[in-house]
């Protein structure tokens, strides 16, 4: 290889990389995607009635990771996404716990409705916990 | 001078306000970490939800390796969420802990309330079976009551039926009997008709006489029996022969008892036969009776037959002189 044509190669590779650094940032795949999918989860886990202000925390952040996509700017729609997530989880759990509190106190009032309904020589030994 | 004061000054402000933002900093980081290791701790939620406390731990770290403010501030938030996530986490696991111990103890009630109500269900069946075999009882008790009363009856009627037959066969007996006896006593009848054929007239020493035998009177009596009629009309018909003559009517007897007895028997029987024949009309006046006991036998005393011979009563007609 000629000197001068190792000088071209070299202008030929500097101008690619500075033309790669000066394009337009491509938007990382499925930003928004796992944020829509935990809200619809806690959705259909009736968050809105056990968890409903962490519900609108999620729906708030994922509307603004949408503009902030819609911006181009995806750093701030990631973040964005990402607290749209945890709030959706914390609303699945939260929504998990009250359903559970429920069953808790149905179970709780059923025992007592059977134990009173059974003669003291015929309860079981032990009792509700 | 003076600008290098300004300098200074703002340096030390910023270098303040850096130390006071990273003291803020550290206070989250040490509020969250201490709200997980309290979590960690606590006796009825520590061992659960250990992937969600893991994952705020990393959340943690994540938060105290940045120092980028406004990263910071996303993690934090992030961070603070992690931590309460692993909370409810924990609670739902004790939560669910609970529900199934609910559920254990409720099908423990179940099965007690299916043993409880079988057991009454027992009871009840044998209450009942007892009842229906008190009835049963009451009924097989009546039953053989009602069947002995009807073998009773049955036994009754067979006794009553066989006592009829006893008491007819009796009365039939009686009714033989009495019609033997009525035989027999048409017999004795005959015979002591036979015996008491009319007496023959026989002539004696003191003139024509008959004799009645002793079978004309009852035993040990001075009656005279209905069976003697015949012999009687003989009599009247043989002292009617002749009206005129006078009528002695002699009573004897056999030697046996003494004999002032047979001479009063022996008269009271000649008053009798006076007495039947003053009834058939004959003249008292021609009668005359004597008693004459067992002075003039006409057989022997030592036979039966001799006896009965002696006892008789002669009527006499008279002759005249």
């Amino acid at each position: 290889m000629t000197p001068s044509l190792a000088k071209i190669h070299v202008v030929v590779l500097v101008s690619t990389l500075l033309l790669a650094a000066c394009g337009p940032t491509k938007p990382p795949p499925d930003v928004l995607g796992e944020a829509t999918r935990k809200l619809a989860e806690a959705r259909a886990g009736e968050a809105a009635t056990y968890a409903p202000l962490e519900v609108r925390f999620a729906e708030e952040r994922l509307d603004a990771a949408s503009s902030a996509m819609a911006e181009r700017d995806y750093d701030v729609a990631a973040r964005l996404a990402a607290e749209s997530t945890v709030n959706s989880e914390l609303a699945i759990v939260k929504s998990r716990l009250g359903k559970a509190r429920e069953d808790v106190d149905t179970l709780r009032q059923d025992n007592a409705r059977l134990l009173e309904g059974l003669p003291e020589s015929a309860r079981p030994a032990g009792g509700a916990p | 001078m003076t600008m290098s004061r300004i300098l200074s000054l703002a340096f030390a402000c910023l270098a303040v306000a850096s130390v006071t933002s990273a003291h803020a900093r550290d206070v989250d980081h040490e509020r969250l970490s201490r709200s997980l290791s309290q979590l960690e701790a606590d006796p009825k939620l520590g061992g659960f939800a250990l992937g969600e406390v893991t994952r705020a731990r990393a959340a943690l770290q994540a938060l105290e390796e940045n120092s980028k403010r406004k990263l910071r501030d996303h993690l934090l938030y992030v961070a603070e969420r992690r931590v309460d996530i692993a909370w409810a986490a924990a609670q739902v696991a004790d939560v669910q802990r609970q529900t199934g111990d609910l559920r254990r103890e409720h099908d423990r009630l179940q099965l007690a309330v299916a043993r409880h109500e079988a057991d009454v269900a027992r009871r009840e069946l044998e209450r009942q079976r007892m009842h229906d075999q008190i009835r049963a009882e009451e009924t097989e008790r009546l039953a053989e009551a009602a069947r002995l009363a009807s073998e009773q009856e049955a036994t009754a009627a067979l006794e009553e039926a066989d006592q009829a037959r006893r008491l007819a066969a009796a009365q039939a007996e009686e009714a033989a009997l009495a019609r033997r006896e009525a035989q027999l006593a048409g017999a004795t009848a005959d015979a002591l008709r036979a015996r008491l054929n009319p007496p023959q007239a026989t002539r004696g020493d003191r003139g024509m006489q008959m004799s009645l035998d002793a079978n004309a009177f009852a035993t040990g009596g001075a009656t005279l029996k209905t069976e003697a009629r015949e012999s009687i009309a003989a009599v009247v018909a043989f002292v009617d022969r002749d009206p005129s003559a006078r009528i002695v009517v002699e009573g004897h007897t056999d030697s046996t008892g003494s004999t002032s007895a047979n001479q009063a028997l022996s008269q009271r029987r000649a008053d009798a036969v006076r007495a039947t024949l003053e009834g058939a009309g004959v003249d008292a006046a021609r009668i005359t009776t004597i008693g004459v006991g067992s002075e003039r036998p006409v057989a022997s005393n030592e036979t039966a037959e001799g006896r009965s011979r002696n006892r008789r009563v002669d009527i006499i007609l008279e002759q005249k002189q």
